[in-house]
């Protein structure tokens, strides 16, 4: 006997039967079950919580126009001018006025007229002006961005060709605790980047007439007597440099790497004759969503005129934070530096009250490096060949809390302890630094 | 996934039945409703099918996302729409929610990188009162219509520094949308955000995105970034930006604003691909008034 069921085709039909005067009567409520109905419903969602923000405009009284792009005068001056003040043991105090005159920018991917600065400032050490033009633009050609960066004038510049900055000045002006050292540069520096998504490639130039400095200010603030009262001398002549970088954020990869070679003969017309290439790397991994592991390596050589002013220098907070800014140099360097970066907030890991404006990263670092070849300061040679005796090798761990913030690079306030046989002590530093601080600054993402 | 070919029949049957129910009556003399008969006679059974096929993988989905924004920003030539950028203040504490500055243009934009501002109204609340502080709100409208603003995080260049997840997937209407999250690699920059995206599957287009920035893109002086939201509306046919909303909160009351303030971005009344002519992005000289 054949069962009797209802088929699924009579309910349909009763259903299709049944359904108008249902959809009728609850039209009002029904769920759009379309794409439009759908993103409606995700827009109500935020129409809420933003409220009068997400509000339709007013379109009433738009019939007036009160500015418009295509009738502003195409170039608009922006004149900018600043009190300067810098302070170092070559210098003294050097109050000074900088000023900027800048042009409306472009519509974009459109070369501009670009920005000229300029600056003067009196060294009251040595009773010596100062004087620099700077013209800065972003040159599109065959559209792509070329950054030209032109520079003319005397400064007092960093025998290390890594700076720090304010810290620098900070050290020297209030506790006398700056191990910087100095020499000066008169003449013309010229470069062109070139940024294209993740590489970075430039070129640079550079006549300058460079000449050692003595220490002429013994003073400070804090009235202490200065850490580094004397100032390496820098060897005097023209140089004549061109320097070729690289560097890229390889696609896919946590890899970034760099290398930089500057190369001076008396072919170009330079009173030196030097080969230096420095080359880095470094690994940005991610360890879950609770820290980043960065190794970083970084080697350079110096061939021919072994120069202060071009050799390789360890000490400070963006190389080996338990000695002194350039406290060691050479004319080979290699270095090593491990940091294991913490993402969350440290303070609120541990329950300890704190202002929301205070948010502290913890971070741990191992690092190992070394100078070698013709050391600056004692003028001996250190033996090594392409790598330094194990005995040259100084290291280090530590520990450090780590400030980002909107208005300067990552602070740093660290202790380093120094590893072996050594008669270093522990050492306190503060720095300015990035993460991934022995290479140079990111490429631009977008253009 | 298994689907019974009868329920598939049923439902076809009950869709025809619906589309059909606007017709008029076949018998106007019958206006007691409908005779329900049941149909016992042509008893038909359909073995259920398997319709089996791999899944697309999460990295053919962002190659197609990559495919399909590009695509999306190639068709269309021309575009204007109304722009409204507001500033409210107050936006999430106990006070009321107030609006400080509304500013309203006609933006015109034309391939490749022409682009037309005009300013329609420049409102600012209490602008009659003299003050030391003056808030300021200036955007510069970007060439080009790829509004990198939604697809940042899925541009082909971007694809090595973020992690993407499938969400889920849901049916809407006939369409597919995939909710994938992303964040990136690195948490060395606390700029970058992570978030979630839904991407209609019909034209591998981004249709919303929610962002979460979990700490602080601009300490010391904002607090944190509570919510940032993007949409997009399909506009004849192309899908275009229509809202960024953004809430924030800060650190000390900031004059003027406050602890915690929204900034917005509505793009309305969009007429896109009508041919606008060169000579509307050509400079004009300057209206003496």
């Amino acid at each position: 006997m054949k069962a009797h069921r209802p088929s699924l085709t009579a309910l349909a039909l009763a259903l299709a039967v049944a359904a108008p005067p249902l959809a009728l009567a609850q039209t009002p409520t029904v769920r759009d079950t379309s794409l439009g109905g759908f993103l409606e419903q995700l827009s109500d969602s935020t129409d809420r919580y933003f409220e009068i923000s997400a509000a339709p405009v007013d379109t009433a009284g738009l019939d007036t126009v009160l500015a418009d792009t295509a009738t502003l005068p195409p170039r608009r001056l922006k004149l900018g001018l600043a009190p300067t003040f810098g302070f170092s043991r070559v210098d003294g105090s050097t109050p000074g006025l900088s000023a900027s005159l800048g042009v409306t920018p472009p519509e974009p991917k459109h070369t501009g007229w670009g920005k000229l600065q300029g600056g003067i400032a009196h060294a009251n050490g040595p009773d010596v002006m100062f004087g620099n033009a700077r013209y800065t633009n972003r040159l599109w050609l065959a559209r792509q961005p070329f950054d030209l960066d032109l520079w003319g004038g005397r400064k007092t510049a960093h025998l290390d060709r890594d700076d720090e900055g304010l810290l620098t000045l900070l050290r020297a002006f209030l506790r006398g605790s700056d191990w910087t050292q100095y020499h000066r540069d008169e003449g013309f520096e010229g470069s062109v980047t070139h940024r294209q998504g993740w590489w970075r490639v430039n070129a640079s130039y550079r006549d300058l007439l460079q000449s050692p400095l003595h220490t002429t200010a013994t003073w400070n603030l804090a009235d202490r007597d200065l850490e580094r009262p004397g100032n390496l001398a820098a060897m005097r002549g023209r140089t004549h440099e061109l320097e070729y970088a690289a560097a890229a954020h390889w696609p896919r990869l946590p890899l970034h790497t760099e290398i930089d070679c500057q190369t001076s003969s008396r072919r170009l017309g330079s009173d030196f004759e030097y080969r230096r290439l420095h080359a880095a790397a470094g690994l940005d991994l991610t360890l879950g969503r609770f820290a980043s592991l960065v190794p970083q390596l970084s080697y350079g050589r110096l061939t021919g005129d072994l120069l202060p002013q071009a050799s390789f220098y360890l000490g400070g907070g963006g190389t080996l934070r338990s000695l002194h800014r350039d406290e060691c140099g050479g004319s080979r360097l290699a270095l090593a530096k491990l940091d294991l970066i913490g993402a969350q907030d440290l303070l609120a890991l541990l329950r300890i009250p704190h202002p929301a404006a205070l948010p502290l990263q913890g971070a741990l670092f191992l690092a190992s490096g070394a100078t070698w070849g013709l050391d600056p300061y004692r003028g001996e040679v250190v033996p090594g060949g392409d790598w330094p005796d194990a005995h040259e090798w100084l290291s280090e761990a530590g520990a450090s809390l780590l400030y980002n913030s909107a208005l300067f690079p990552t602070l740093h306030c660290s202790y380093a302890w120094p590893i072996g046989p050594d008669a270093r002590e522990g050492r306190w530093s503060v720095s300015f630094t990035r993460p991934l601080d022995l290479l140079g600054a990111e490429p631009e993402r977008d253009e | 996934m298994a689907a019974p070919i009868t329920c598939l029949t049923a439902l076809t049957l009950a869709a025809a039945a619906l589309a059909g129910s606007g017709a008029p009556p076949a018998s106007p003399a019958r206006s007691s409703g409908p005779t329900l008969a049941a149909e016992d006679t042509m008893y038909t059974e359909v073995p259920p099918v398997l319709v089996s096929a791999p899944r697309v993988t999460l990295d053919e989905i962002l190659g197609r996302v990559a495919r399909g924004e590009r695509r999306r920003d190639s068709l269309m030539t021309d575009q204007s729409y109304l722009a409204t950028a507001r500033l409210v203040r107050n936006a999430d504490s106990k006070r009321p929610a107030e609006l400080l500055l509304e500013t309203v243009s006609r933006v015109y934009k034309k391939r490749p990188d022409l682009v037309r501002t005009q300013v329609l109204r420049d409102y600012e609340a209490h602008a009659e009162k003299k003050k030391n502080v003056k808030v300021e709100v200036s955007f510069r409208e970007r060439a080009g219509m790829d509004e990198r603003v939604v697809n940042f995080a899925f541009r082909p260049e971007a694809r090595g520094r973020y992690r993407y997840r499938i969400l889920g997937r849901e049916l809407v209407g006939g369409h597919l949308i995939y909710r994938i999250a992303f964040e990136p690699r690195s948490l060395l920059d606390a700029s970058d955000p992570r978030g979630v995206v839904w991407i209609d599957t019909n034209d591998f287009v981004i249709v919303h995105q929610e962002l979460i920035f979990d700490r602080s893109p601009a300490a010391p002086l904002i607090k944190g970034v509570n919510r940032v939201v993007i949409e997009r509306q399909n506009v004849d046919g192309y899908w275009v930006l229509k809202r960024v909303l953004l809430r924030a909160e800060t650190t000390i009351p900031l004059p003027e604003i406050g602890r915690s303030f929204d900034f917005s971005m509505r793009l309305d009344d969009y007429a896109i691909n009508r041919g606008l002519p060169d000579s509307l992005f050509a400079r004009q000289a300057e209206v003496k008034r």
